[in-house]
């Protein structure tokens, strides 16, 4: 009767449970690093020094910090300086720290890769330095970075199984409680991984329609 | 407006790139109207100077008068508005890739100028029509020809209501085939009435609608005067070996 144990129902609504808070870190962490990528890019492509010596910087640490130490950090470090995050928040702020760096280095390729040409018509025309990432080169780097940012969303689907180190559960944690719990290690984390695979595989037929629906003459990324 | 108020006056732009004084104490003046065309050697400045007229490139030194008025170059928003009055056609057309032929000529309309989207549809079509792209109004930049993209590029620099144009190197990325139907685009610009800055090779086409031949090289203007006198009568022989080399090249080929 052992082998139906992962029948039981206590252990599909921990999974369930896990998956829920799971997709609930994902998804603001992904809207929120992506926005972080694009002010962080935009800053370095068409900043003056200042801005640029800050988005520098912010790229610089939040690349270099493992993601767990940074995960620590803002959980068990915030509380000595008296501002208490609760697991999901100090989780969902790290996760949106981190991938904001790595995106905004595919942003910043991706705004470089516009034409100047079009920034001086632009400027021409008398857009405003806002007005002309806003309108003229951002719908044309988004487009361009988007298979890169993409593949950094994935990544963040699998990374986020790091908040339960912060007492965050989600699928992860629910999944180590439930192998400790039973000692079927293997067969929980299987069922764990099939779980991941699903996501990044929703994940990337999700942003694959979004290039397509994108897709204009002159920016084909399929053929 | 007084009569004897150019459009556009220029005095002593000068712009260094490095130790290199690309552009030097460049003066022009130019009246409703008028069409000057900047002539020389590639490398002599004609692009530098058209591009520090509207301040794409920062001059180092250099004042601009648009209609009498002095432009204040710290004013950001004063460079934004003078700039909708300054219309600008350059050599690789830039149009925006992202945006069809009708969206290249409306956006600035709606997102500059603060038309009503509708009100800029319709302007933009109108400008489309006038170059002749009216059909192509849904077309890519990537699904038009050359020829096709600078008609584009002049409608929407036509559509912002301009008040003269600069136009650098119009036809020069152009496949020979192509170059008459933008000159012939130009031409009708020009012949209502707009002010124009523009520098060319095309040297056939410039004499025949020049008022007046301004030969830079290495960044001075070393002269200036009408058509037949600069290419037949110049004063200095640089001048002179300069038009009876490109008059050689590019003289006939004009429609």
């Amino acid at each position: 009767m052992e082998e139906l144990f992962f029948l039981q129902p206590e252990v599909v609504s921990a999974l369930v449970k896990g998956f829920v808070v799971s997709v609930k870190l994902i998804v603001p962490s992904a809207i929120f690093g992506f926005i972080i990528g694009i002010v962080v890019g935009a800053l370095t492509v068409y900043g003056n020094a200042f801005t640029v010596a800050i988005a520098n910087g912010y790229v610089l640490i939040f690349r270099g910090f493992p993601l767990v130490v940074q995960l620590f950090i803002w959980y068990f470090g915030l509380p000595y300086i008296g501002i208490y995050l609760s697991p999901f928040v100090a989780a969902v702020l790290g996760f949106s720290l981190c991938s904001g760096a790595y995106q905004s280095e595919y942003v910043r390729g991706a705004f470089l890769s516009v034409k100047t040409g079009q920034t001086m018509a632009a400027q021409a025309l008398g857009f405003s330095s806002l007005k002309m990432v806003l309108f003229v080169t951002l719908p044309q780097a988004f487009r361009r970075a988007l298979p890169g940012c993409g593949n950094e969303i994935i990544y963040l689907i699998k990374y986020s199984s790091l908040a339960y180190m912060i007492t965050c559960i989600e699928l992860t944690g629910e999944g180590k409680i439930i192998a400790s719990d039973s000692f079927r290690y293997t067969e929980t984390f299987l069922v764990i991984g099939a779980i991941y695979l699903l996501l990044t595989s929703v994940a990337a037929w999700l942003l694959h329609r979004l290039e397509c629906r994108l897709q204009l003459p002159g920016f084909e990324q399929y053929s | 407006m007084a009569d004897n108020t150019p459009t556009l006056r220029i005095e002593n732009m000068t712009k260094w790139y490095g130790d290199n004084e690309v552009l030097k104490d460049a003066s022009l003046s130019i009246n409703k109207g008028e069409l000057k065309v900047l002539m020389g050697p590639s490398g002599g400045g004609k692009s530098t100077f058209l591009q520090c007229i509207n301040f794409l490139v920062k001059p180092d030194r250099g004042r601009i008068w648009l209609d009498g008025t002095e432009i204040v170059r710290a004013r950001k928003k004063e460079i934004y508005n003078y700039r909708q009055k300054v219309g600008m056609i350059f050599q690789d057309f830039n149009l925006f890739d992202h945006l069809s032929a009708l969206h290249n000529v409306r956006i600035a309309l709606v997102r500059v100028k603060g038309m009503s989207k509708g009100e800029a549809q319709d302007r933009a079509i109108l400008e489309l029509d006038r170059v002749g792209l009216k059909s192509y109004m849904h077309q890519y930049p990537a699904e038009l020809s050359g020829g096709q993209k600078q008609r584009v590029s002049i409608a929407r620099a036509l559509a912002m209501d301009p008040e003269i144009m600069l136009l650098d190197e119009p036809t020069s990325a152009l496949d020979p085939e192509l170059i008459s139907e933008v000159l012939d685009v130009i031409r009708d610009v020009r012949s209502g009435g707009m002010t124009m800055i523009m520098s060319t090779h095309q040297i056939g086409f410039a004499s025949e609608m020049a008022d007046e031949f301004v030969f830079l090289e290495d960044g001075s203007i070393v002269e200036t005067g009408p058509p037949e006198k600069i290419l037949y009568k110049a004063q200095y022989a640089r001048t002179r070996e300069f038009c009876s080399k490109i008059t050689e090249l590019y003289g006939n080929s004009f429609s």
